[in-house]
């Protein structure tokens, strides 16, 4: 029954013309004799077993083809393994000053700014693990969903391509984080989930934006990273400011507190150079090595090979029972009677 | 024995059925057969300035919806359309710039992610209010230009604040190296644009005042001497606050067809939510790929066919006879 159920066709219009394989029933195949009596013949079973024997052939190979005609297949299963991976959603800074390097310059001749650092290596950590799935979020005055949660690398390869484009104006996070939370989607809770923030700043979190994002943390308890691209001279998450010690002074600092008071495992790695940010990823590939139910796609197996040869089974005694054809009278064109041998003669009685 | 086979060789049905036999046995020989088909490379930028939100459209069952929403189910109806391996990158424009959200990602394999990103593009994304549709779709063809693709540039033409009465900056590049198409977004006739608070939720709609309804940088217009109060130093572009209908919007389809026409591409009025295929595969370059042509169903049913006319014919011959002269017997091919 199951078997019976995974059958499928593409064309399945096709096989309203099944009934014509029905054909063979009403007509005959072999040429039609006069014989002035049918009686003249006796009734034998060898004709009648041919008789019907080239009747279902023709049946088969009618059927057969309109089958195959229909592109019949056996559809394919997707079945659920278990591999190495997370599902990691990243949020990615796309404010103007992504565009310089870890100097605070304009990039020029080798330099490498810190989005084209950052899109070279996390290009390099999507497609490194096969089962990992990745969505991707860019943010700077507003979040943008660039790619949807999937396990297509390559789409998420393109996404992360444009990352080194010219960015836009402010870094805030808050709705960034607003955006890429939500990716995760319902689903198994078990599977190892991931915020990788990628930024070289931070912003002050609206106080009437903490407590939802809190509760949205709460709920869903990812693993988050904070990939901080600190540009020299630029203060270091645990820099304390030498003045008032309020997020508008230090947004680094006390955008790391809250991630500290989020309750949920966080690790923020501060990157000076290209170097380090290879280091902070490996070891956040290193620390994300939970099991994740993966699907696989068995594909469907086309049949239609196997319509054709039963076509063609069919059409081969058709064939052969063209070629073994006699007729009573004989081969000249006057109806002079002339004994057919035996085995063709028996044909002769699907005539008429 | 040899002269039954060799009448047997004659018969038409014989060789009918030989020939068919000879046609399935090609189907496991020669089962497909590469061709080159051609594909696109296509960048589609999406306008999601204020304007894109006016519902001057229908969904199928009545209710409007809005420029964006119906943009955004016209590429998804297309990505489905293309022939795989063609190739879509998406970016959006707001401001004066595109944003790029991916580089090109093929349409077939990949086409979950793809449909979600469409699916996700949100007027929430812009960063910046203003909508300076010249500046923003020459750099749509600069960035498809640089992506070696075509492009696709989906917007309402309504730029906001109003152009100069000079015109903005021409276009620097050179008119056709980019191909592609300008799709007009929105209805013939004017409507309201909905106004949203800092938090995304609708308040209501632009009244006229809300809204710049002219331009006043730069040589002041050709009729502003006749204008009431038009003082050459002091009141260059008349005393008065300037009326107009920039707070409504409409299609604004001969500024459209006037920018696709200086930098060489097609244009098309998006009429609903499908229908972009047809004027993109003609816009865009062709870009021939290896394809593989299945040739079985062919074969197939040119088998079919004489083995149906093996059984099928000499019954109507018959017929078709019998109506004509009096009884006769079958002739023998």
């Amino acid at each position: 029954m199951t078997l019976l159920s995974r059958l499928g066709a593409t064309l399945p219009q096709i096989l309203w013309l099944l009934p014509l394989a029905l054909l063979p029933l009403v007509v005959s195949s072999q040429r039609r004799t006069l014989v002035s009596a049918i009686a003249a013949a006796p009734a034998d079973a060898l004709s009648r077993t041919i008789g019907w024997a080239l009747r279902l052939a023709g049946i088969v190979a009618i059927g057969g083809l309109i089958l195959a005609l229909s592109g019949p297949y056996r559809s394919g299963e997707t079945i659920t393994r278990t591999g190495i991976g997370a599902q990691i959603s990243m949020l990615i800074d796309r404010s103007g000053s992504m565009n310089e390097t870890f100097a605070g310059k304009q990039p020029s001749g080798a330099e490498e700014s810190k989005a084209a650092a950052s899109r070279r290596l996390l290009a390099d950590f999507v497609g490194s693990r096969a089962h990992d799935q990745f969505a991707v979020t860019a943010f700077s005055t507003s979040p943008m969903l660039v790619v949807p949660m999937t396990d297509r690398h390559d789409a998420v390869r393109a996404a992360i391509a444009a990352i080194d484009r010219p960015g836009l104006d402010y870094t805030n996070v808050a709705r960034g984080l607003g955006m890429a939370l939500p990716q995760f989607g319902a689903g198994a809770a078990q599977v190892s989930r991931v915020v990788l923030l990628v930024s070289d700043g931070a912003a002050v979190i609206d106080p009437k934006i903490q407590g939802p994002l809190r509760a949205e943390f709460a709920k869903i308890h990812p693993n988050l990273y904070w990939l901080f691209l600190r540009t020299k001279g630029s203060p270091s998450i645990y820099d304390k400011p030498a003045g008032e010690d309020t997020p508008q002074a230090a947004p680094e600092r006390h955008l790391d507190l809250f991630f500290k008071s989020l309750g949920v495992p966080y690790r923020a790695f501060e990157a000076e150079g290209p170097e380090q940010v290879a280091e902070a990823i490996r070891q956040i590939e290193s620390l994300e090595r939970d099991p994740i139910p993966y699907t696989e796609q068995r594909p469907r197996r086309d049949l239609t090979p196997w319509a054709y040869a039963l076509a063609m089974a069919g059409l081969l005694v058709l064939v052969a029972g063209k070629l073994l054809e006699a007729d009573l009278q004989g081969g000249s064109r006057a109806a002079a009677g002339r004994t057919a041998p035996d085995d063709a003669a028996d044909e002769r009685r699907l005539a008429a | 024995m040899n002269r039954f086979l060799t009448r047997n060789f004659r018969d038409r049905r014989l060789q009918a059925l030989a020939a068919a036999l000879l046609l399935l046995a090609m189907t496991f020989v020669v089962s497909t057969v590469t061709l080159t088909r051609n594909m696109v490379d296509v960048l589609a930028v999406v306008d999601i300035t204020g304007s894109m939100n006016v519902r001057d459209y229908k969904r199928p069952d009545g209710t409007p919806t809005s420029r964006l929403e119906t943009a955004k189910a016209a590429l998804r109806d297309l990505v489905t359309r293309l022939p795989c391996g063609s190739r879509l990158a998406l970016g959006i424009f707001t401001e004066r710039r595109p944003f790029l959200l991916f580089t090109p990602i093929e349409v077939c394999r990949d086409f979950s992610p793809l449909d979600g990103a469409l699916d996700a593009l949100d007027w929430r994304m812009a960063w910046e209010g203003d909508s300076r549709i010249s500046a923003g779709f020459y750099r749509a063809i600069e960035m498809a230009a640089g992506l070696g693709t075509d492009l696709i540039f989906i917007s309402d033409g309504h730029e906001a604040p109003p152009p100069p009465s000079t015109g903005g900056a021409g276009f620097e590049g050179k008119p056709g190296a980019v191909r592609g198409l300008i799709v007009g977004a929105g209805g013939y006739g004017l409507s309201q644009i909905p106004k949203f608070d800092d938090r995304g939720r609708e308040t209501g709609f632009y009244g006229e005042t809300d809204v710049q309804q002219e331009n006043r940088f730069g040589p002041p217009p050709a009729d502003a001497e006749s204008r009431p109060g038009y003082e050459p130093r002091n009141a260059p572009f008349g005393a008065t606050a300037a009326h107009g209908t920039e707070h409504l919007s409409s299609v604004r389809e001969p500024y459209l067809r006037k920018l696709a026409g200086e930098t060489g591409l097609a244009y098309a009025h998006l009429e609903g939510p499908g229908g972009l295929f047809a004027p993109v595969m003609q816009a865009a370059t062709p870009r021939p790929m290896p394809g593989s042509f299945d040739l079985r169903p062919l074969l197939g049913s040119a088998a079919l066919a004489l083995l149906l006319a093996v059984y099928a014919v000499p019954p109507l011959r018959a017929r078709l006879r019998r109506r004509g002269t009096p009884a006769q017997r079958w002739k023998k091919a």
